[in-house]
C-alpha cells in the first residue's frame, strides 16, 4: 500500500514541486493538492489521505488554524512545511500545538545541501509519519478536560522503576517531543526538587522561541541553556538547536557547557552527548527520559546509564506519536518504567 | 556571468507564478496607501512576498530571497499591528517591487538577478531593527535567519534497522506508483522586443498581423528602449467544468466536488503559439464551413441542408471555446494603472483616486497585450490634462480629490474600454482656434467641426494642448499613436466632454483579432471586405444630392455632412467612369473619431472571415490589413481604413 498524500500550499509552484518531488518515491501516492486551509478541511473530509502536508501561510485560511480543525474533525498526520526563521519558529510552534505532527523545513537547502538527500529524506519522514504516527493527540487544553487525571497507577508501574537517591532529571526527545514536553512540564510544580536538562531535536531557530513559550506555560523555570549555567532545582534546560549541551564540573556543582556541534553529528543536539556526560557526573543518581521520537538516538548513552545504576524510562508506544527512540530503549531492555505521557508526568510529581 | 537554464520548466513555472504575485503586489501596494491598517489587505501582501521567497529559494536566487525575506519581515510587523505604514515607508516598498520586477526580468533572461542596492536593504533592516529595539527587550539586534547547518540532518532523525526493513519492504512490495504527471509547461523562445520609437512602423504592423496567424513572434507594440530579451507569457488555461461560468476569475474555495473527484490540478498550461495554431485551424474551418454553405445553396437538398446547418452550429461553437481559451482578465493590463496613477499624481501633486470597473472582462491576450500602450497613454493623459490641481478643484466647489475612472465592458462581440475624469473637461472653441493657429485648417472649416469632431483634433499629430510641455505627457506625440494602434485594432473611439465636468473617451474593439466579421462589398469584380466593427450604416443614395465642399465631395447624413469617397477610383483595376448609375450603395464608415462614406457597386453581405497576411507580393499595399478566402472560394482584400485615408483620401479625389 502506497502512502496517501495531500498537499496544502497556497503557491501553485510549490504544490507542483512537491507532487514532483514526492511522486518520485514510488510507495507514496498524492492523492490531492488544496489552495488554502479550507480547502485542505474539504479534500481531508473526502480522500481520506494518510498524511498532509501543510504550508502555513495561506490565504482564506491558514495552516494553523486548518490544522486544528482537521485535528478536530478527521485526525490525520500532518507535516508543516515551514521556514526556520525565528518568526517559522512561533507559528511551527502553534501549529504542532494545534496537533501538527511534526515539520521540516520549506527550504529544502535547510535540511541538506544534495538536493536528492533533501528529496529523499522527506518521502522518509512521510513514510514514518504515515505508519507510526496513529492519530495524534489534538489539543492539550482538549485532552485535559476530556481526560481526568489516572488515579490508578498504571500496571507496569513497579517499585524498582522508580528512582532511588536522585540528582537530575534529563529528558530527550524528537518527533511529537514538543507537545509532550509541553504536556510532562507543565504539570511539574514550581518547587520541583531537581534540575531537569531538555534535548529536543530541533534547528538553532526554533529553540529560543520553544523555551520561551514553555516557560510561560510552566510553573518550574524552563531556560534556553546557555553556556557557562548552573544547575539549580525546579529549572529545565533546553539544549540549544545546532548545538551541542554538555554537563561538566562535578556532582556538588554542575554546570553547562555549551559546545559547537561538529559535520559528522547527525544530530544538534544530540541526546546521547548531553546523556553521556551526565553520566560522567551523576552515574548512578540521574533519570534518563526517552520520550516520542523517530531513530535510536539516546540509546546508547542510557545504555550506559543503566548499567551504572541510573533509572531509565520511556514512553510507551501508545501515547508516542512516533514509537522509535522509546521503542529502542524498550527493546534493548534499558527502561526501568515504560509509561503512558501522564503517567510519566505524575510519576515525575511523586518524586521525592 | 552564472546563467539560468531559462527552458527550465521549473524556473517557467516560478516565472509564471512570481509575475501574477508581482502583477498584484503592485496593485496591492498602491492601494495600502489608502487603507494602511487592512490587515487582510497586509496579510495578502505578506502572503505574496512570502510566496516569493520560496520559490525563489527553491530556486537558489538569493537575491530575489534577501529581498523578499526582508519585506516579508517587515510586512509581518505591519500585519500584527507593531508598525504602520508612512509616506516614506510606501516609498521603499515601490522601489523594492521596481527592483524586484528587475529582478524578474534578469531571471526571466536567464541571469541569476543582481542582488539589490545595498541601500535599501539597509532601509528596510532601519525599519525592521526600530521595531526590534522597541519590541524586544533581549539585545539581539536583529532576527536573522541563521543558516542551518549544511549537514545531513539539522533536524533530522534516523530511522530504526527495523523501520528501514519495512521501508525495504514496502520499496519492494507490490504497491502500485501513483505517480502525478508534472504539467508540462512549454518553455517558448525568447524573443525581442524591437521597437525603438513610439509610433508603430510598418514592419511591427505586419508583424502583429503575422501574430495574429500566430507564425511568427511579434513585436509587441510596447515601447520598449533597450531590445530587452523577453519570454512570452503562457496564460492560464482553465479547464473548467462546463456548468461554470467560463470567466470566473477567482475560483470559488467552497465546494468543489468535481475537483476533489480528480485530485490532481484541474488546470494545465499550453505555450500560446499552440493556442495560436488551433486558433489558425479553426479559422481555416470556418473558411471551409463558409465555402460548403454557398455550395450546398446551390444544391437544394433538404439533408445536405441540415447537415451544413449542423456544421455551422459546431463550428461557431468551436470557435467561440477556442476563443475563450485566449481569453484573459483585462486585469492584466489594468494592474498597472493604480501604480502609474499614483506616481503621476504625486509627482504633479495632485489628488487623484483611480477607480477601476469590469477588470474580469476577458478578451484576446493578443488584444490585452495591444491594449497596454495605448491605454498608459490615456490615463496619463487624463491625470495630467484633465484633472485639474487640488486647490481649482477646490476652487470651482468640487472635491479637492480628482476620480478618474477606467472600465472595461463587453457588448456583443466588442468591448467597450472607458476612460473617465472628473476634471475641466475641453472646450471645443478653444480646440478649434487652437487648430486654426497651428495652420491645421482654415478658420471656417474649424468652425463647421461638430464638438466632436473637435475632441478629436487632439489625436492629431502634433496637437498639444498644454502651453509647457511637461514630460508626463502633452507632447502631442502620444494621442496619435493611440489612435493609430486603437485603428490598427480595428477599433473605434469616441470622446465627450463638457466644460468643468469632465471628459470621457470611449474606446470599442473587437473581441479577437484572429476572426472578424465583415461586409462584404463588390468594387468592379472583386470582393472587398470591410470590417465590420468600423461600418456605421448603409444606404442607397442618389448622387444628385451630393455637395462639394472645399472640394470634397460630401453628403447629408441626417444633418451632418460627410465625406465621400469612391473607393472604386482608388481600387478597382477596372475603373470606368462612363455611365455612372445615379443610385449608388454608400457605407458609412467610423475611421478613428471620424465617419466617412464610400460608394460600392454592389453589397454582398456579412461574412466571418479570418485574416491571412498578404502574400510577399502584396507586402506592405497601402490600405489593406490582409486577405482572405470567401464563400465561393474567391479571395478577398480585407481593408485597412485608416491606412487607407491617410493614403489616398489627401489626393483630393
Amino acid at each position: 500500500m502506497s502512502v496517501r498524500v495531500l498537499i496544502v500550499d497556497d503557491s501553485g509552484f510549490f504544490r507542483r514541486r512537491l507532487s514532483t518531488i514526492i511522486s518520485s518515491d514510488p510507495q507514496i501516492t498524492v492523492v490531492g493538492t488544496a489552495n488554502n486551509g479550507q480547502e485542505a478541511i474539504e479534500q481531508v473530509k473526502l480522500l481520506k489521505p494518510d498524511v498532509i502536508t501543510m504550508d502555513i501561510e495561506m490565504p482564506v485560511m491558514d495552516g494553523i488554524t486548518a490544522t486544528r480543525k482537521i485535528m478536530a474533525q478527521s485526525p490525520t498526520p500532518i507535516l508543516m512545511l515551514s521556514t526556520w526563521t525565528t518568526e517559522g519558529a512561533k507559528s511551527t510552534l502553534d501549529a504542532l500545538d494545534a496537533g501538527a505532527v511534526d515539520y521540516m523545513p520549506k527550504r529544502f537547502e535547510d535540511i541538506s545541501s544534495d538536493q536528492t538527500i533533501a528529496h529523499q529524506q522527506l518521502c522518509q519522514r512521510l513514510h514514518s509519519l504515515a505508519k507510526n504516527s496513529k492519530a495524534p493527540q489534538p489539543h492539550l487544553e482538549s485532552i485535559r478536560i476530556v481526560k481526568p487525571p489516572v488515579q490508578i497507577p498504571s500496571p507496569r508501574v513497579t517499585s524498582h522503576s522508580m528512582p532511588k537517591p536522585l540528582s537530575i532529571v534529563v529528558i530527550g526527545t524528537s518527533t511529537g517531543g514538543p507537545v509532550a514536553l509541553q504536556k510532562v512540564l507543565t504539570q511539574l510544580p514550581a518547587n520541583f526538587p531537581y534540575p531537569i536538562l531538555l534535548v529536543q531535536h530541533m534547528p538553532a531557530t526554533f529553540t529560543p522561541s520553544f523555551a520561551e513559550r514553555l516557560n510561560t506555560q510552566c510553573n518550574i523555570k524552563i531556560k534556553h541553556a546557555e553556556n557557562g549555567d548552573k544547575l539549580s532545582p525546579g529549572t529545565a534546560y533546553l539544549a540549544p538547536g545546532g548545538m551541542q549541551m554538555l554537563l561538566k564540573g562535578h556532582a556538588r556543582q554542575a554546570f553547562i557547557e555549551i559546545q559547537a556541534s561538529r559535520e559528522s553529528q547527525t544530530y544538534k543536539p544530540c541526546i546521547d552527548i548531553t546523556f553521556d556526560s551526565v553520566a560522567k557526573i551523576h552515574p548512578k543518581e540521574t533519570l534518563a527520559i526517552i520520550l516520542t521520537g523517530m531513530g535510536s538516538d539516546g540509546k546508547k548513552s542510557c545504555q550506559k546509564l543503566h548499567e551504572l545504576g541510573s533509572t531509565i524510562w520511556a514512553q510507551d508506544e501508545k501515547s508516542s506519536t512516533i514509537y522509535g527512540m522509546p521503542m529502542a530503549i524498550a527493546k534493548a531492555g534499558f527502561a526501568d518504567g515504560i509509561f503512558d505521557l501522564n503517567d510519566i508526568a505524575r510519576h515525575l510529581v511523586e518524586l521525592k | 556571468m552564472a546563467a539560468l537554464d531559462s527552458d527550465d520548466e521549473i524556473l517557467q513555472d516560478f516565472l509564471v507564478e512570481a509575475e501574477e504575485i508581482l502583477e498584484g503586489l503592485n496593485e496591492q501596494l498602491v492601494e495600502l496607501e489608502t487603507k494602511p491598517q487592512d490587515s487582510e489587505l497586509l496579510n495578502s501582501i505578506f502572503r505574496g512576498f512570502h510566496t516569493i521567497k520560496g520559490g525563489a529559494g527553491f530556486l537558489s536566487l538569493d537575491a530575489m530571497v534577501g529581498l523578499c525575506h526582508k519585506c516579508e519581515d517587515l510586512f509581518n510587523l505591519l500585519r500584527q499591528g507593531d508598525k504602520v505604514v508612512d509616506a516614506e515607508m510606501m516609498d521603499t516598498f515601490l522601489k523594492v517591487l521596481d527592483i524586484l520586477n528587475t529582478m524578474f526580468d534578469e531571471t526571466k533572461a536567464g541571469q541569476f538577478p543582481t542582488p539589490a542596492d545595498p541601500e535599501i536593504l539597509n532601509q528596510l533592516g532601519v525599519y525592521l531593527e526600530d521595531d526590534a529595539a522597541a519590541a524586544e527587550p533581549e539585545p539581539t539586534p536583529e532576527p536573522e535567519p541563521v543558516v542551518a547547518p549544511p549537514s545531513a540532518a539539522a533536524n533530522g532523525e534516523d530511522i530504526t534497522d527495523d523501520e528501514f526493513e519495512a521501508l525495504l519492504d514496502q520499496l519492494h512490495g507490490n504497491g502500485v506508483p501513483g505517480v502525478v504527471e508534472p504539467e508540462t509547461a512549454e518553455p517558448t523562445p525568447a524573443k525581442p522586443a524591437k521597437s525603438d520609437n513610439d509610433d508603430i512602423s510598418e514592419e511591427e504592423f505586419e508583424a502583429l498581423l503575422d501574430e495574429l496567424q500566430g507564425k511568427k513572434p511579434a513585436a509587441k507594440p510596447e515601447v520598449a528602449a533597450e531590445p530587452t530579451p523577453e519570454a512570452k507569457i503562457e496564460p492560464k488555461v482553465e479547464a473548467t467544468p462546463p456548468a461554470k461560468k467560463p470567466a470566473e476569475a477567482k475560483p470559488e474555495p467552497a465546494a468543489k466536488p468535481a475537483a476533489a473527484a480528480k485530485p490532481a490540478e484541474t488546470t494545465v498550461r499550453v505555450d500560446t503559439s499552440r493556442l495560436d495554431d488551433i486558433m489558425n485551424m479553426v479559422g481555416e474551418l470556418v473558411l471551409v464551413r463558409n465555402r460548403i454553405s454557398t455550395l450546398e445553396a446551390a444544391f437544394e437538398d433538404e439533408e445536405m441542408a441540415k447537415a451544413v446547418n449542423n456544421l455551422a452550429v459546431v463550428t461557431g461553437d468551436l470557435q467561440t471555446a477556442v476563443m475563450k481559451t485566449r481569453m484573459q482578465p483585462i486585469k492584466k493590463v489594468f494592474g498597472r494603472f493604480p501604480r502609474v496613477v499614483r506616481d503621476l499624481a504625486r509627482s504633479l501633486k495632485k489628488d487623484i483616486n483611480l477607480e477601476l470597473r469590469g477588470e474580469d472582462t476577458d478578451l484576446d491576450k493578443n488584444l490585452v497585450e495591444a491594449l497596454a500602450d495605448p491605454l498608459v497613454h490615456l490615463v496619463r493623459n487624463a491625470v495630467d490634462h484633465g484633472v485639474e490641481m487640488p486647490d481649482v478643484r477646490e476652487a470651482a466647489g468640487k472635491d479637492r480629490q480628482g476620480q478618474v475612472i477606467l472600465g472595461a465592458a463587453q457588448e456583443g462581440d466588442h468591448i467597450l474600454l472607458t476612460i473617465s475624469d472628473d476634471g475641466a473637461g475641453m472646450d471645443a472653441d478653444v480646440l478649434r482656434s487652437k487648430a486654426v493657429e497651428k495652420g491645421m485648417m482654415d478658420e471656417e472649416s474649424a468652425s463647421r467641426l461638430t464638438d466632436s469632431e473637435a475632441y478629436a483634433l487632439i489625436f492629431a499629430p502634433g496637437f498639444s494642448m498644454k502651453a509647457e510641455i511637461s514630460d508626463i505627457s502633452g507632447r502631442g506625440v502620444g494621442m496619435d499613436v493611440v489612435k493609430t494602434s486603437i485603428s490598427k485594432l480595428n477599433g473605434v473611439i469616441d470622446i465627450k466632454s463638457e466644460v468643468g465636468v469632465g471628459t470621457t473617451l470611449s474606446i470599442k474593439v473587437p473581441l479577437t483579432l484572429a476572426i472578424m466579421p465583415t461586409l462584404m462589398v463588390m468594387l468592379g469584380d472583386q470582393i472587398f471586405a470591410f470590417p465590420l466593427v468600423s461600418v456605421n450604416e448603409i444606404f442607397h443614395l442618389d448622387l444628385d444630392k451630393t455637395n462639394i465642399v472645399d472640394g470634397q465631395q460630401t453628403i447629408m447624413v441626417r444633418n451632418k455632412t460627410l465625406p465621400l469617397f469612391y473607393l472604386r477610383k482608388w481600387l478597382a483595376s477596372t475603373f470606368n467612369d462612363n455611365g455612372e448609375p445615379r443610385i449608388e450603395h454608400v457605407v458609412i464608415v467610423n475611421v478613428g473619431t471620424q465617419r466617412v462614406g464610400f460608394v460600392v457597386d454592389q453589397l454582398i453581405g456579412q461574412e466571418e472571415v479570418v485574416i491571412k497576411p498578404l502574400g510577399a507580393l502584396l507586402q506592405g499595399t497601402k490600405g489593406l490589413a490582409g486577405a482572405t478566402i470567401t464563400g465561393d472560394g474567391r479571395i478577398s482584400l480585407i481593408l485597412d481604413f485608416p491606412e487607407l485615408m491617410a493614403t489616398y483620401a489627401h489626393r483630393g479625389y
